[in-house]
Order: C-alpha cells, then structure tokens, then sequence
C-alpha cells in the first residue's frame, strides 16, 4: 500500500541547448581551476588565457547559433507560457548574453597583456602581504596569480544568468555568482596593492550590505505573492487582495540591490574607490560586464514583473536617474585622476541609461540595450589605453601626467580623443547614436528628464574635453611618462574597441535592428 | 524724360575715366612717379571738354532731363534699383564747375607737391574725389546719389589725412569722416522714408509724388526734408555740424581749394536744390534751412575773425559763404537759381583765395600763421593780385563777382517779407559787413604792413604752373559774377531743374537802396580792419588780454568744446562702462555658472570620504527615500 | 521626401574629405607638400563648385532645392543622406569654398617654425605642424559645405556638432595663449546649444509623427501649438549662440582672438552663418507661427547687437577682438533683415551673410598678415606703420572700409536692403539700426589710425611690406567684394527665389507703398 500512497515526482524538463553558453563557461572555468593545479608555472598563464579565450569565444559562437530560441527553461508540468521557468533564453537574454561575452573577451585580452608590465597587471602572488620581502621579491619576477582567469569567467557565467533569470531566487544566485569573484578581482593589482586591497574589501563589505537588501526585498514580494517567479509576480500584481505595502516595500528593497550593482546615484559611492583601486583591465571589466549584466536585470525585473505597476515606480527611476546624471556630471568636474573621471563618467551614463528605463515599450528596452553596448565598448577601450601610459610606479593615471602626450604618441591621444568625444556624445560616433536612441524613445512620457539628460551630458563633456586640452594643447611636463607598446592582445581589444565605438556612430543599422527584434520577447 | 542718345550715351565716361586713372595711379607703383601727376591733371581737363560738348547737346535737346540707363543695380522684389545717370542743367552745371575748378587746381597741385613724395598717390585721391563727385551729381536716384555722396566723403577723408604721420592730419581727416556718417544715417533715413511712402528711390518717381499732381502729405515732405537737411549740413559744414570743417584744413591746400571750398562742401547746397520740389513742399523744412544758413553765415564770420592761420580764415569764410547759399535754397521757390549762381562765383573766387594762400605756404615753407607774414605783396606779386581779386569777389565790391550773386540773396531776404524777412536780410548784412572785414583783416596781415617773417625763409613768388591757373581763377573771379548774371541766362537755364525765378516780385526794400546799403555796409566793414590792422602794427605773437568775444571767436564760439563735452567725453565714458559690463558682467555670468559647476564639485566630493561607514550610510539614506518615495506616490 | 539621386552634391562633398584624409596621412617631413596638395584640392572644389553653381536654376519655375539626392542611412531613425540646395545654401556653399583657399594662401607659413618671421603671436618653442593645420582646414571645409547641403535635420544636427571638432582643434592647437581657454569655452558653448537643439530635433520628430527628418517632409508639417514654440527655441538658442546673437556672444571674441588668423576668418567668415543660416532654413520654415510670435524679440536684441558690440568693438585694446565685435554687431543686421520677414530684408541678409563671409575673412586676414610681423594683437604696439608697409596699410584700409559698408561694395548693398527691408515694418528699429553705420565709421578708422597713422612707433620700422603670395591671398576678396558692390544681380538672382519660398512658409508678405503710384511717376 505504500506503493500506492507514493507520489511521483516529475522532473521538469530542461532546454539544455539553450543554457549551451552558460555551461560552456562554467566548464571553462571548472577547467582553469584544474589548470592551476597541473599546469607547471612557466606555461600556467598561456594555458590560462587559452582556455578563457576559448571558453568565452565558443559560449558567443553558441549565443549566435541561439538566436532567435525564445525558451522559458526549466518550464514546470503542465504550463508551456514563455514566461514560466526560471530561466528566459529569449531576444533580450541573449542580445545581452552576446554582449556580455563580446566584452568579457575584451576584457580578458586586456587582463592577458603582458608587455607593458613586467608579468602583467595582475598581482604576483595576493597572499604575500604588502610590502613583505617575499612580495617585493615576487613583484619583480614573472609570476603571476593566475587565478585571475578563472575568477573571470565565473563572474561572466554569473553575469550571463543574471539578465536571463526569470525567478528572483536565481536571480539572486546569479548576483552573488558574480559578485564574489569581482571582489576578489579588484584585490589582485600588482602595483599600489594595499589600494587595491582596500578597494577589494570595500566593495565586498558594500556589495554584502547591497545583496542584503536585494534577499529582503526578495522574501517581501515573496510574502505578497507566494512566489518568486517574475510572471508569477506580475500576475499578483493584476489580482491579489493582499496590502500591496509587501509589493512596493519589496520592489524598492530589489531595486537597491540592483541600482548598486549598476553603480547608480545614490548607490554609486564605491564606484570611484574600487575603479580607481582595481587593477586597470578588472576595472575595465567591472564598468563594462557588469552594467550590462546588472541594467539587463533591471530591464527584465521592471518589463516582467512590475509592468503593470509602472506608474508607481516610474517617479523613482526619475529620481535616481536625475540623481545619478548630477552625482556624475558635477563630482567629476573635479576630478585628477582619469580613472576616477571614468569612474564618475560610467555614473553618469548609467543615469542617461535610466531615462530609457521610464518608458515600457520595445523600442527604450532596444535602446537601453544598444546603449549599454556602445557604452561598453567605448569604456572597455578607454580603460584599456590607460594602461598604456606609465611612469616609473606603474600606470600614470593623473591628469597631469597626460598632458602633451599627443606628441609624445599622437596614436594614443587620437585613440582616446575619439573616445572621450563618444562618451560626450559627439555625433558619428557610437556615443551619441546611443543617447539619440534612448533619449528619442524616452522623449514622449519623459520630455523634461531628456532635456536635463542633455544639459548634464553638456556639462560632463567639460571633463572629458579637459583630458584632450591636456593630451593636445599642453606641454608635458618634466619626467614625462612614457607610452608603453602594447602586445598583441590588448591591441586586438583597443583596435576592436575604436572601431566598434566608430562602426555604430556611422552604420549604426544592423545592431539596432538586432536590437529591436530582440527586444520584443520582453513585450508580452 | 527722354533717354541719352549720341555723345550724351558716353556719360558714363566722366565715372569711369577717373576712376580708372586713380585706381591706375595707386595700384600702379613707383614706376608711375615720373609721369602720373601729369595723367591725373589731364583727366579733368579732357573731362571738361567733354562736359563742354555735353553742355551743347542737352542745351538743344527739347526737354533738358536725359536719362542715361546704364544697368539693373540692386534687384529685389519690391526694391528695384537702376544705375543711371541724369543729365540735366542742374547736373550739367555742377559738372563744368567740378571740371573747371578741378583742371586748374590739378594742374596747379602738379606744381604745389613738386617735392613730394607721395605725388601719385595724391592725385590717385584726387582723380577719384572727381569721379565720386560726378557720380554724386550725375546720379538719377538718390541711391545711387548716396554712392557718390558717401565716395566724395572717403575722398575728402584720405585727402584730409594725407600728411598720415602728423597726428592732427589724421585726427582731421577721421572728425571729417565721422561727421560726415552723421550726415549719412539722416540721407540714408530719407531714402528709407522715400521707399517706405512711394516704393522707389529715383528722382522722376520720388519727385512724382510732389508738386501739382503729387499725393504726399506736408508731414511725408518735412520728414524727408529735415533728414535731407542733415545730410546737407554735415557735408557743407553747417551749424550744427561745421566742426570738421576748419580742421579739414590739415589736407595739402588744393584739396582745400577743390574739395573744401569750391564743390565737395557744396554738395549739400546741390541736395536741397535737387529736392527743390520736395522742400516747396514743407515750409517747416524751408524755415529750417534758412535759420540754418543764416545762424551759420553769421558763425562762420566771427569766428574766421579769431583765426591767424590764414587758411583757417579762409575755411570759416567757406562756412559762411555756404551759409548764403543755405539761406538762399531756403528761401525757396524762385531763389534756388541764385544760390546756385552764388555757388559757382564762390567756387571761383574762393578758389583764387585759396590757391594764393597755397602759394604763400609755399613760399614760406608751409608756414601759415598771418601773424609771421606781412609786406609780401614787394615779394610775390601775382600771388598779391589773385589775392586781391579774389578779395574784392568775395566782399562783393561793384562790379565783381560777390556784388551780383551775394546782394541777390541779401535782396531774397529781405524780399521774403515780414519779421522773418527782416530778421534774415540783417543777419545777411551784417554778415556781408563782417565778411568785408575779416577778408580785409586777412590781406591787411598777410600782404601788406611790414615783413614779419624769420630770416630762414626766403619768400619767392610761385612756379608758372601755379601762378598760371591762380590767374585765370583770379580773372574768373572778378568777371565770372557778370557772366553768370547776364541776362538771366543761367536762371533760364537752370530752370528745369529747379523751377523758374520770379523776376521783380514786390521788394522790401528797392534793390537800388539796398546794393547802397550794401557798398556802405561793405566799406565801413573794409574801413574798420584798416583801422584795426593796417594803420597799427600787428604784433608777431597773439595778445592773450583781449576781449571775450575774441577769445570766443579764437575758440569758433565753443563749437569744438561742445562736442567733446557733449558727445567725445561720454561716448567714451559709455564705452568704457560697456567693455566693463560685457566683461565682467555678461562674460561673467557665464564664466560665473562655469565656476558654480566646479565649486559646487569641488565641495560635494567631500561627501566621498574613502569611509566604508559613510558609503553604507549614504545607501541606507537612499535606500529610505526610495521606499518613501514609493510610498508616497503609491498612498498619495 | 523626393527619391532623387543627383551625386552633384555627395561628390563636393567626397573631394575636401578625402583630400583630408590624404593631407592627414601625410608625414610631418612633407609640409611643403601638403601645403600644395591643400591649396590644389581646395582649388578643385572651388572650381566645381563653380560649375555646380553656374548650373543653378534661377528661372522663376525652378525648384526651390535643387541637386536633390537622397540614400537611406539609419533607417530605425528615418534618417537618410538627404542632399540639396536652395540658393540661400548655395550662395553660402559659394562663400565657403571662396575662403578656404585664401586661408591656406595665408596661413602658408604661419606654422613653419623656421620662418620666425611669419610666425604668429604664440609661446616659444611650440612645434606646430603644418600638415596637420592644413588637414584639419579640410576636414572643416568638407563639414561646412555638408552643413549646408544636407537636406535631413539629423543630418544637418551630425555636421552642425562635428564641425566643432576641427575647428576646437584649430584653435586649441594653433592659437594664440590663451588658446585653451578659447577652444574650451568655444566648444562648451556651442555644445551646449547644440544639445538643447538636439533635444528639439527629437522633439521634431516625435511630435510631427511623419517619422522622418526630411525638411521637404516637415515643412507646414508641425502642429502650430505651445510644442512648436518649445522646438522653436531648441533651435532658436543653438543658432543664436553660433550666430552669435547678444547676449550669448562671449565665446566670440575669446575664441576669434585667440585662433590663428586663418581659422579666425573661417570661423566668423562661414562656421557663425550657419547659426543665420539655421534661422533661414530652419526655424522659419518648420515653425513659422512661433517664428512670428518671437519676431519682437529677436528684432531687439538684434538691434541692440548692432549697438552694444560696435561700442564695444570701439572700446577694445586687442585687434582680434575689437575684428570679433564688429562681426557681432554685423550679425545683428543679418537677425534684423531676417526677423523683418520682407524680401528685402531677408535677401539683404542673405547677401549680408555672403558680404560679411567676404569682408571680415579680408580684414582677419590682413590683421593676422599684420600681427605676424608685430608679434602682438595690442593696437598700442604698433603706430605709423602705413610709412613703412603702404601696401599692407593700402588692402587694411580697403578691408575696413567693407566692413564699414562703403557705398560702392558690396556690404553696402546688403547693409542698406536689410535696413530698408526692416524699415517698412519696423520704422523705429530701422532708425537705431541706422545709426550703427556712425559708430562702425569709427571702430575702423579708429582701429586704421592708431594703427597705420599718426607718428611712426619704432617696434614697427622693422616691418616688411607684403609679399605676393600674401597680396593674392586677400586681393580676390576684395576683388570680389567690388564686384559685387557694383553688380550684385547674378547673386541676388539666385537668393530671391529661395527667400521668396521661405517668406511664403511663414506666412509673410512685403507691405506695399504707403502711397500709391501717381500718374506721370516712372519706375
């Protein structure tokens, strides 16, 4: 009789195809840390940039040969809704997915540089403590901790569930997954370690404090619709009898936790500190990868869930857009250090970004994500040069330290000319075609939000010119640093970051029409 | 109306000639230096026969108005602009004057500037003033009148500043300039009144509107009359604007000769004339113009008393002579003919003057204070005669020039009847008594008396190629009157330009009486400066204790000082303050918003303390207002 | 939006482009060789021009743009690579490709480190490439001329914005001291402008709901209401900043002081008429009630430029300056003339607009062949100079009295049209204006006296007088400007129709002669 008391369980099946990509990276990653263990030193960084290049290339190959799956997976018994099942492998997932990868593969060509530093930009052994013999010692060898790769493509696997996670929980999940390994990341620059360190803990000490809201907004809306499920919140959101204190209480709690990842006003207060501490190429990495991942979460959690209540929440994204375009505008006006304009700069645009976010229609979620592209590109790129010059104490990321340096090398000052002027938004470059998108698509129900959009965007344009009046019409200075020859990998990353940052300023056609056939899975 | 036909179509030529010559001479360079003064002096002596013939062919034509169409100017829809010439006695007569006067006092200048170095560039200048000033009065619309109007100004300006290195030349020629611009917003309002009434600026379609069969009102013709009369003064140096006048005097003495006293300051006297129809029309206007004239007759004649700078002297009797004629074309219907009658005699005779005064500059090395001459008539007596005709021209002694033309005015005056009229005839009297004086005063010091000059100069009468063209002006001084007078012929001749003359009307005064009181009035003028200046020695320096009207008279009655206190000294007070307000004040307020930005940066990046504490503060602070404000739009 | 495909325009476009290009690729080494390779493509296109030019319609059946072509770009946007020209753009082409060329004559060695003696006002020891100047000329040049063909809005916004790339760099890099500053302020400024323009081509878009930004498409097409007014001043303020129009006129003098002669005479010659170009083309077409409801104002500060700049101009030290003011107040007359909406006045100003390109090019020109001999743009320095270099003194003079308006050239003409034009509407404005032409009398003979008269200051016995490539550098300007003060037709020919079209957009006629004809009146 037990027998007929048991109750079968049946498994939900599972579109593995469509989650190919995120397998191939963890699996990359599973495989680095296996190198660290049996590849000797001498050949240990190679294999590493190997497999990392490998993994991330093949997971883009299979993001392309995906495009166009629009699969809810795992999809429970019983229901076939698209918006079922955990995880959503549609248009905008994998136009994200695709554009998380394209940098991460910039990112990690920048990180496998090794020429313009001795080892790399990347700390010899973290455990040695700062300043130590052993460390001193170290720094000057070769060797380097190349557990960076791996960290690396964990991240990105996070990253690449982030956006396409259709329950809060795993969304969740994914959130720590790619958190954890950027905290220790942004500890592993080889010159200035203690910085980096401090950098390190504060962003983990901060990321913690944010992940925790995000956990409790998560059990709120839980309370309020028995569900972590998007749809299934959305559904709620049409019928349930409940106090919707839960709802709104729930949503601002989630929001935090994802505005802090997008390093939005007033959640931004690490950005500058951990850009400026982290290794150049992991800042690189963290200002592209994760906005795209974090704003692709907001974008699902506000188009799936929260649709039906977005005149509630729409005077908050004004608010924090508002805010984040002051923070960035006017703080970094003040600014010495380029990394930290850069820092402030990514603020800045992460409030342009916003005011796509005000509107719920196919063409803002088409401009957000083209915008985050464009912009991911051109920051990956610009971070990327920074590594370029350098004085007798590694990187020369004082604004001082630039001036006249189109002269010493007209290559690099013309390289981030065309990039600065992108991210002010100068026309025929990707810049502005970005802003036009997004501004164009918000300009109906946010017409006042894009007019303050453009006036901060001209006054962030000051600090952006203040680099080129350096570059081009000052004399440099007395031990002017020098411009180091970057090898074959990060050239490959500038080369592809300018062209990119040009292609979509002056044929922009193709992307934005991907975009906006990706962008209609989100419209129900 | 009928259009130019034969030697009449060439008209164009008197532009182009000496436009091309100047433009030849300035362009050409040194290499032109042997040669180029005797081109720019035969311009207008091949002008002039041309002018001649002209004179014969419209004299025959049926009606005196030729109209030479050259080509569309300034095509726009409703403001459509020919360039044209007109051909009538009006034109035809100033056109002999400025050809006349102009030849002799070229080819006299080929000898005056014999030693300078700048000659060809002289007489670049000098053959273009020639052509503008035809243009001006050729033009058939008072457009293309206003080109010509504002050439003849740039002319007068670069001849002025010729002597570019002496400050006071240069300083001379800009006054000359600005004031003459004064004068062009008033001439260029009236043509923008012209166009807005009657949509188009030519003579034929403007004067149209005026006269018999004309539909504008009094207000329309006074409007556009007073702005011509401003335009009028500041060319002819009128009272309010004469200032620049005198000091014009800066430029080498044929200019002055030709430019500042024979034709160029007489083009305001041609405007009115021209606008004839258009001042009959308003007698406000008419009343305007001769307060004018007479206020400035009487100005120029004290204040030529003050000057020892005999061209100076010369140059405030222009302004008074001009004066007559103002008061003369403002009398209006009938006495136009005589003002212009008035304007040819004096073009001859005050050229005479000047001319002998350029001679005597040259003879005594540019020096020109009457005070350091005396006793030259023994040393330079061609010069002395020329003088002399010239002088009793101009005072008008029985039977020269001045006797004919100036009494005819005096009599117009008086004729005009009532106060007015009475008020207008004295001025004009007293003002030929004066003029009788300051002349006589002016020949007294400079010719006779005994020699007053340093031993370094050594006085010599003038070249052949001067004291040749001072003679015939000279002579033309003292027959010319007769000539022009004659038998009424230029009256007649004239007419068709500016309606016919009342022959006797009623007079005031018989016109016998008033030529006696006249000659009195004239010899008790002559007899005082003998008095004052022939019988007692004239000392060599200016005696500082001297009577407040002198002294006010040495100061051209405070004209000079008015404008720099009314004018100079607070337009520079106002640029002043303006430069500072763009700086500080409109340049600041950006330059201030700018600095806002970056003080507002520079004191909120304090919030960013590198502190983990205040990070996580900050959050929870913005996590707060998140949720209230959720709240509050949710439970508003 | 017509589906033409004339290349006559894209190909104008190709040739500075690709010189520049070209120019750019260059080695430092090879100055001499670019300077050629400039001067020659910039010949090409003025010739073409000429010939595109000399094959404009002006019949009176003619299209209102002409050249027409069309290619779609963005199509998410509705965006195409829309080209044509009416002759307002084509007079202004005209002046643009006139000059270029005379700015390389004259610029020739300004940047040469070896010949000190040409070098303009600059700090020591600056290596100053040549090829770079002469690339980033072109570069300009082919932005000015597309500013003017392009027939899209988000076309004519791309130009409008990277035009300022060039130019900043022009100023930032060849400039005088303070060149950082200038180039700075002068991009900021116009950004700024630009973005709130950006924001009403947006607009435009989005409300006119014909999603395109053809201008033959958004004619009569936008909604007379509060939201044409709102776009009506997006653009407004860009335009007026780049006209410029008081009170946003600082970055002017900044910027026109501080860049090298030859980029001073193409940024106030041809880059500011694009701000009075955009009123033309614009801002009275798309939105012609709002253009009408903001006449009074723009008519006053206009006026009021004309005054407060020309005093200020008379109240300057520096000539580049003092240069910069008078074109503020000549930008003055040009809003007048437009705003005046009569034939008069807008042909006035769009012949002004030609004039002013000429004159002004002419008299930076001079100033800078002047200040690279006395090494300072401080009037107080120089004195007399006119004994020394009579020719130099000869073409300043010749220059200032165009920008003075000298009946006879051709600034008259367009000066007294844009003041008869305003005159049968706005009689009072009219006046004031009129009375601008005394004090431009005095900032240039002032200038021309302190200068060139007066007793000889010893810093400038040492001056050479000019020399034939410098001559030929400004003799076709005025050669030109002669010409056209004599016989303006051929070019007045070709702006009527196109501003007869623009007056019929707003809804505007001449008002006729307050007094009829009478009879025995002729013309």
């Amino acid at each position: 009789m037990l027998a007929d008391s048991a109750q079968t369980i049946s498994t939900p099946s599972i579109a593995y195809h469509a989650l190919l990509p995120i397998f191939i990276v963890l699996g990359a990653a599973l495989l680095g840390v296996l190198v660290e263990a049996v590849v000797p030193r001498p050949q240990r960084f190679n294999t590493q940039v190997f497999v990392t290049l490998a993994g991330l290339i093949a997971a883009l190959v299979t993001v392309a040969v995906l495009h166009g799956t629009h699969v809810a997976t795992p999809s429970p018994v019983g229901t076939d809704s698209p918006f079922a099942g955990s995880l959503a492998i549609d248009g905008t997932g994998l136009f994200l997915q695709g554009t998380i990868l394209a940098l991460a593969i910039m990112a990690a060509l920048l990180i496998a540089e090794r020429s313009v530093d001795v080892g790399s930009a990347i700390v010899a052994s973290a455990a040695s403590v700062v300043g130590s013999p052993t460390d001193r010692e170290h720094s000057r060898t070769q060797r380097v901790q190349t557990e960076v790769f791996p960290l690396m493509l964990f991240a990105v696997s996070g990253m690449l569930v982030f956006p396409v996670s259709n329950n809060l929980l795993l969304m969740f999940v994914a959130l720590e997954v790619l958190s954890l390994p950027l905290y220790l990341m942004a500890g592993l620059a080889r010159r200035r370690r203690l910085l980096s360190q401090e950098a390190a803990l504060k962003y983990f000490l901060l990321g913690a404090f944010a992940s925790a809201f995000f956990l409790y907004g998560l059990a709120l809306l839980y309370g309020y619709a028995n569900s972590v499920d998007l749809s299934a919140i959305f559904t709620a959101t049409k019928t349930s009898t409940k106090s919707d204190l839960l709802l709104y209480l729930g949503l601002a709690l989630l929001l935090v936790g994802l505005l802090f990842k997008a390093s939005i006003a007033p959640f931004h207060a690490w950005t500058p500190d951990v850009y400026q501490g982290a290794p150049t190429p992991v800042s690189a990495f963290m200002a592209s990868c994760t906005k795209v991942a974090s704003f692709g979460a907001i974008l699902r959690v506000l188009y799936v869930a929260f649709a039906g209540t977005n005149w509630n929440w729409r005077p908050i994204i004004w608010a924090v857009a508002i805010a984040s375009m002051v923070v960035g505008a006017i703080f970094g006006l003040t600014q010495t250090d380029i990394k930290r304009i850069l820092a402030y700069s990514s603020i800045a645009h992460a409030g342009f970004i916003l005011v796509g976010l005000v509107v719920i229609s196919q063409d803002a979620s088409a401009s957000v994500m083209f915008y985050v592209l464009t912009y991911g590109f051109t920051t990956l790129a610009a971070f990327g040069l920074l590594t370029l010059v350098r004085d007798a104490d590694g990187e020369a990321t004082h604004l001082s330290q630039w001036s006249g340096i189109a002269r010493k090398s007209p290559m690099v000052a013309g390289l981030m000319t065309l990039l600065l002027l992108s991210m002010a938004g100068i026309p025929l470059t990707a810049g502005f075609t970005g802003k036009f998108f997004v501004f164009k698509a918000a300009w109906h129900s946010a017409g006042p939000l894009v007019v303050m959009a453009l006036l901060f965007s001209a006054v962030a344009a000051f600090y952006y010119l203040r680099i080129v009046v350096m570059m081009y019409f000052a004399d440099p200075p007395e031990n002017a640093p020098t411009v180091a020859i970057p090898g074959w990998t990060s050239s490959v990353a500038l080369t592809v970051g300018a062209v990119v940052t040009v292609l979509l300023g002056v044929f922009p056609q193709p992307i934005i029409d991907l975009a906006t056939k990706a962008a209609g899975s989100l419209i129900g | 109306m009928l259009n130019a036909h034969g030697i009449e179509s060439f008209a164009w030529l008197l532009i182009a000639v000496p436009l091309a010559s100047s433009g030849l001479l300035l362009i050409g360079g040194n290499r032109l230096n042997k040669w180029g003064h005797w081109l720019g002096a035969l311009v207008p002596v091949a002008l002039f026969g041309y002018v001649i013939a002209l004179f014969f062919a419209v004299k025959g034509e049926s009606n005196r108005h030729v109209d030479l169409d050259m080509f569309t100017w300034i095509p726009v829809a409703g403001f459509h602009v020919e360039a044209g010439l007109l051909l009538d006695p009006l034109a035809i007569t100033f056109a002999l004057l400025i050809t006349g006067v102009g030849s002799l006092i070229h080819i006299y200048a080929v000898g005056y500037l014999d030693h300078d170095p700048g000659r060809r560039r002289f007489f670049g200048y000098f053959n273009f003033f020639v052509a503008a000033m035809l243009l001006l009065v050729l033009a058939d619309s008072y457009l293309v009148l206003y080109v010509g109007w504002e050439c003849v100004g740039l002319a007068s300006y670069l001849l002025i500043s010729y002597y570019f290195n002496r400050n006071t030349a240069a300083t001379a020629g800009n006054k000359a300039f600005y004031a003459n611009r004064v004068g062009d917003v008033g001439l260029s309002i009236a043509i923008m009144l012209m166009f807005a009434y009657f949509g188009t600026t030519s003579f034929s379609g403007v004067f149209a509107h005026f006269g018999a069969s004309g539909n504008a009102g009094k207000g329309v013709a006074a409007a556009i009359a007073i702005m011509l009369l401003i335009g009028a003064c500041s060319k002819s140096g009128q009272v309010p604007l004469q200032a620049w006048l005198p000091d014009a005097m800066e430029g080498p003495t044929p200019v002055s000769a030709l430019i500042h006293a024979a034709t160029m300051v007489t083009a305001g006297v041609y405007l009115i004339a021209r606008s004839a129809v258009i001042f009959e029309a308003s007698q406000a206007a008419r009343t305007l113009v001769v307060i004018v004239g007479a206020v400035t007759l009487l100005y120029g004649c004290i204040s030529a008393f003050g000057q020892d700078d005999l061209k100076k002297v010369l140059a405030y009797s222009t302004v008074s002579q001009i004066g007559y004629m103002f008061l003369a074309v403002g009398l209006g219907k009938g006495v136009f003919a005589i003002g212009i009658i008035h304007l040819l005699g004096h073009g001859f005779f005050k050229a005479a003057l000047f001319l002998s005064a350029g001679a005597v500059m040259h003879a005594m090395n540019d020096r020109i204070d009457m005070r350091r001459f005396g006793g030259l008539w023994r040393v330079m007596p061609v010069t002395f005669g020329v003088f002399v005709c010239g002088w009793l021209a101009i005072i008008g002694i029985p039977p020269f020039t001045g006797f004919f033309t100036k009494d005819k005015i005096i009599e117009a005056a008086f004729d005009k009847g009532g106060t007015s009229g009475w008020i207008l005839g004295l001025a004009a009297l007293i003002g030929a008594g004066l003029t009788a004086a300051y002349m006589t005063r002016a020949l007294v010091m400079t010719f006779l008396g005994k020699r007053r000059w340093e031993d370094d100069v050594h006085p010599h009468e003038a070249p052949t190629v001067m004291t040749v063209p001072m003679g015939v002006l000279g002579v033309m001084s003292l027959i010319g009157g007769y000539l022009l007078i004659f038998g009424g012929g230029v009256q007649h001749w004239l007419t068709p330009s500016v309606g016919p003359s009342v022959e006797e009307g009623v007079h005031t005064i018989s016109p016998v009486v008033l030529s006696v009181i006249t000659i009195v009035v004239v010899l008790l003028g002559i007899g005082g400066a003998w008095v004052a200046y022939g019988v007692r020695p004239v000392p060599a320096t200016r005696p500082e204790a001297v009577s407040p009207i002198t002294v006010a008279a040495r100061k051209n009655l405070y004209g000079d000082a008015f404008n720099e206190a009314v004018l100079m000294r607070p337009g520079q007070w106002l640029t002043r303050a303006l430069v500072f307000f763009d700086n500080r004040g409109v340049d600041g307020a950006v330059n201030g918003a700018a600095a806002g930005f970056g003080g507002g940066s520079g004191r909120l990046r304090r919030i960013q303390t590198g502190f983990v504490r205040s990070y996580a503060l900050s959050m929870l602070g913005g996590s707060v207002a998140v949720i209230a404000v959720l709240l509050a739009v949710r439970f508003q | 939006m017509s589906n033409a495909h004339n290349v006559a325009l894209p190909i104008l476009l190709a040739i500075p482009l690709v010189g520049s290009l070209v120019v750019f690729a260059l080695r430092e080494a090879q100055a001499k060789l670019a300077k050629q390779l400039t001067l020659l493509i910039s010949l090409i296109v003025l010739v073409y021009t000429a010939v595109v030019g000399f094959s404009f319609d002006t019949s009176a059946h003619a299209d209102r743009f002409q050249f027409m072509g069309s290619w779609t770009w963005i199509k998410a946007f509705g965006v195409h690579l829309a080209f044509g020209v009416d002759g307002i753009a084509m007079v202004l082409v005209g002046l643009s490709v006139v000059l270029v060329p005379t700015v390389i004559l004259a610029s020739w060695n300004s940047f040469d480190s070896k010949s000190g003696a040409e070098e303009e006002t600059s700090p020591s020891g600056r290596q100053r490439s040549t090829k770079n100047f002469m690339g980033l000329i072109l570069l300009l040049e082919f932005f000015m001329i597309g500013v003017f063909v392009a027939m899209d809005v988000f076309l004519f916004y791309v130009f409008f914005e990277a035009m300022l790339v060039p130019m900043y760099f022009i100023i930032g890099s060849f400039g005088g001291p303070r060149r950082q500053y200038a180039a700075v302020k002068f991009f900021l400024y116009s950004l700024v402008g630009g973005l709130v323009m950006l924001a009403s081509v947006i607009g435009l878009y989005v409300s006119t709901g014909s999603r395109t930004f053809a201008i033959t498409d958004l004619i009569g097409q936008v909604p007379d209401n509060a939201t044409q007014k709102w776009l009506f001043i997006g653009f407004f303020i860009a335009f007026a900043i780049k006209a410029p129009l008081v009170p946003v006129h600082t970055w002017l003098p900044d910027a026109g002081a501080e860049a090298p002669a030859g980029g001073a005479a193409l940024l106030v010659g041809v880059l500011d008429k694009v701000g009075t170009f955009g009123f033309l083309r614009y801002c009275l077409p798309l939105f012609p009630d709002a253009s009408r409801w903001a006449a009074p104002l723009v008519l006053i500060l206009s006026v009021i430029g004309v005054l407060y700049a020309a005093f200020l101009a008379i109240g300057q030290r520096d000539m580049k300056r003092l240069v910069s003011y008078t074109s503020v107040a000549h930008f003055g007359f040009i809003g007048l003339g437009i705003f005046a909406f009569t034939t008069q006045g807008n042909s006035g100003a769009v012949l002004y607009m030609v004039n002013h390109g000429l004159s002004t090019g002419a008299v930076f020109i001079v100033v800078g062949l002047l200040i690279a001999r006395g090494k300072s743009r401080n009037v107080a320095d120089y004195g007399g100079a006119a004994k020394v270099t009579p020719l130099l003194a000869g073409l300043f003079l010749f220059a200032g009295l165009s920008a003075l308006a000298l009946p006879g050239l051709s600034t008259f003409v367009s000066e007294f049209l844009v003041l008869v034009g305003t005159f049968t509407r706005y009689k009072a404005l009219a006046i004031f204006a009129a009375t601008g032409i005394v004090l431009a009398a005095i900032y240039v003979l002032y200038l021309y006296q302190r200068v060139f008269q007066g007793t000889v200051n010893e810093k400038v016995t040492k001056f050479r007088d000019l020399n034939v490539r410098e001559v030929f550098a400004v003799a076709p300007l005025l050669a030109l400007i002669v010409f056209l003060g004599i016989y303006p037709k051929p070019v007045l020919n070709v702006i009527n129709p196109a501003v007869k079209a623009t007056l019929s957009d707003v809804h505007k006629t001449d008002p006729a002669p307050e007094l009829g004809p009478v009879a025995g009146g002729q013309r």
